[in-house]
């Protein structure tokens, strides 16, 4: 069963989508972080799929979209890594309301894995973090989304001098705030050193891209999720991807 | 969710919630709410309803801004949907529309739809407008249009006005020197049969004769992936529709610069102004 509701004060609601545990009265909440841009879309499947895989096997779960993303309230360019840093907050303790559960655990997908890093002071009940390919820091990552952008302006043949250099500038067809490109900047490796590794596991779908804090259980599962695209064409959940996530996310 | 111009809520629709929309209604209705249609945006492809570049999130919240209600939808086994194992596409589909009519009617009360959306959303809708008179309008992203008596001719120029072809001309020729010339032009224009699903030229033409008899009207817009596909030039629609008075009621784009997805925001700017210039015809009529 999941319910899918508003949340948060009414000038910044967020939409959510909570998994009620198949069985029991579960005792672990997850609130699943997704990733933005381009990987927002592509992940929807894969993150309904295992919210209902985490519910089968007794978990209280909560999915939820960012200010200025998915059906929540805002655009991109309105918003700030601090205000997206405050909503998986805002996410946890809805879910702990709705739940009542003692334990929370957080999955946070590639850029929302620094989001989820630096949630962490503000996050009641936290026992573990599992982070589904993360990306080494927040400039590599905006980098990243910059040369994708880059070929996707290259295509288009009839843009004015005007559309291009906006173009240009727009991420994933977004335009953003140069507050929120600053804060992504500050963002760096070290968000993911204040998290103790005992309470710190990662998946990831390429072997050759090592995680940046030593000491960190890592966990391979040969999927091509080809980040780099320039599309939101989602890819269909794999089960060894979602087995490894499982198993992170449920092992006491 | 709600700023100070609408609200949204989610609607769980059919057996168990099986489907889930986002309905958007003005918060403050106009005096003719009741009399305004009320705008459903299918699943385009496997995107689920926020719609590519939050597409669908932008065009229902800047419809509620002009009084307009819509739902965007997860079809069945999209998004945050469950599959209905057994049927077809085509009967899921068929079942989908009548879960998400009785829910809107449940909530709204009798209403009138525009039903639409981005490639195969649009495609549904013309597949579903003809059986269900509720239907007055449709707006058709990237519909599948089929050739006319000139497309091939205009695709054989095009493609060779273009002089990057040159450069590699030869070595195609040289490829293809088993192939009868005009044969390689043999499948363009054909694009839509290749694919399942797609309506048939009967079926573009049922629904607008539908739209045409309700007094209803429609917007269309191709972009550059029709362009590459099966739409080359302005008003070819309206040749494959044949109908008198097609532009009274049709209103034709051809946008070859925007690419299928509007991946800039400039883009899909242009677009939802286009959109809310076509809707704001229903609140004059």
């Amino acid at each position: 069963m999941n319910e899918a509701f508003f949340f948060g004060p009414a000038a910044r609601q967020l939409f959510g989508n909570y998994h009620a545990p198949a069985g029991g009265d579960g005792q672990v909440l997850t609130v699943i972080c997704p990733p933005l841009f381009f990987d927002y879309m592509r992940t929807q499947p894969t993150l309904r799929r295992l919210a209902i895989s985490l519910a089968e096997r007794s978990q209280h779960v909560l999915r939820f979209d960012y200010r200025g993303t998915g059906d929540s309230f805002g655009e991109p360019g309105e918003v700030t890594v601090s205000d997206w840093v405050e909503d998986i907050a805002l996410a946890v303790r809805e879910g702990l309301d709705i739940s009542g559960s003692q334990k929370v655990r957080l999955l946070g997908v590639r850029a929302s894995a620094l989001l989820a890093c630096r949630s962490l002071g503000a996050v009641s009940n936290f026992q573990r973090l599992v982070l589904w390919d993360p990306v080494p820091d927040g400039a590599a990552y905006l980098q990243e989304i910059r040369g994708v952008q880059a070929i996707l302006v290259q295509r288009h043949l009839r843009l004015s001098r005007d559309e291009h250099h906006q173009g240009i500038l727009e991420y994933a067809g977004h335009p953003v705030s140069e507050r929120m490109l600053n804060e992504f900047r500050l963002l760096d490796a070290s968000a993911y050193s204040v998290v103790p590794s005992s309470k710190l596991q990662v998946v990831s779908t390429s072997p050759v891209k090592p995680f940046p804090v030593a000491g960190v259980s890592q966990n391979v599962a040969p999927v091509a999720c080809n980040w780099e695209m320039d599309t939101e064409e989602p890819f269909m959940p794999q089960s060894v991807l979602l087995e490894r996530l499982i198993v992170c996310l449920t092992t006491p | 969710m709600s700023d100070h111009a609408l609200t949204e809520e989610p609607l769980h629709i059919g057996e168990g919630g099986r489907l889930l929309g986002i309905l958007t209604l003005p918060a403050a209705p106009p005096g003719n709410a009741r009399e305004l249609p009320v705008f459903v945006f299918l699943s385009a492809g496997l995107l689920h309803r926020v719609g590519p570049r939050r597409l669908y999130v932008h065009l229902a919240r800047e419809l509620a801004r002009m009084g307009f209600s819509s739902l965007r939808v997860d079809l069945a086994g999209v998004g945050d949907s469950s599959p209905r194992p057994g049927l077809t596409n085509e009967q899921s589909i068929t079942a989908d529309y009548g879960e998400i009519v009785s829910a809107l009617e449940s909530r709204l009360g009798p209403l009138s739809l525009v039903l639409g959306g981005l490639c195969s959303a649009a495609d549904h809708a013309i597949k579903l407008a003809p059986a269900d008179r509720r239907v007055i309008g449709m707006l058709l992203l990237d519909m599948v249009c089929f050739s006319d008596d000139r497309f091939v001719v205009r695709a054989f120029i095009a493609r060779y006005l273009k002089p990057a072809r040159y450069s590699a001309w030869l070595m195609r020729r040289i490829k293809a020197v088993s192939i009868p010339f005009l044969d390689r032009f043999k499948g363009v224009g054909q694009f839509s049969l290749r694919l399942s699903n797609v309506p048939t030229r009967e079926q573009i033409r049922a629904a607008f004769e539908a739209i045409h008899e309700r007094d209803g009207r429609v917007l269309s817009v191709f972009t550059q992936y029709a362009l590459h596909n099966y739409y080359n030039r302005p008003g070819q629609l309206a040749r494959v529709v044949g109908i008198d008075g097609y532009r009274r009621f049709c209103t034709e784009l051809y946008w070859p610069e925007a690419e299928h997805s509007y991946d800039l925001d400039a883009h899909q700017r242009r677009l939802i102004e286009e959109v809310k210039t076509w809707a704001a015809g229903y609140s004059h009529s």
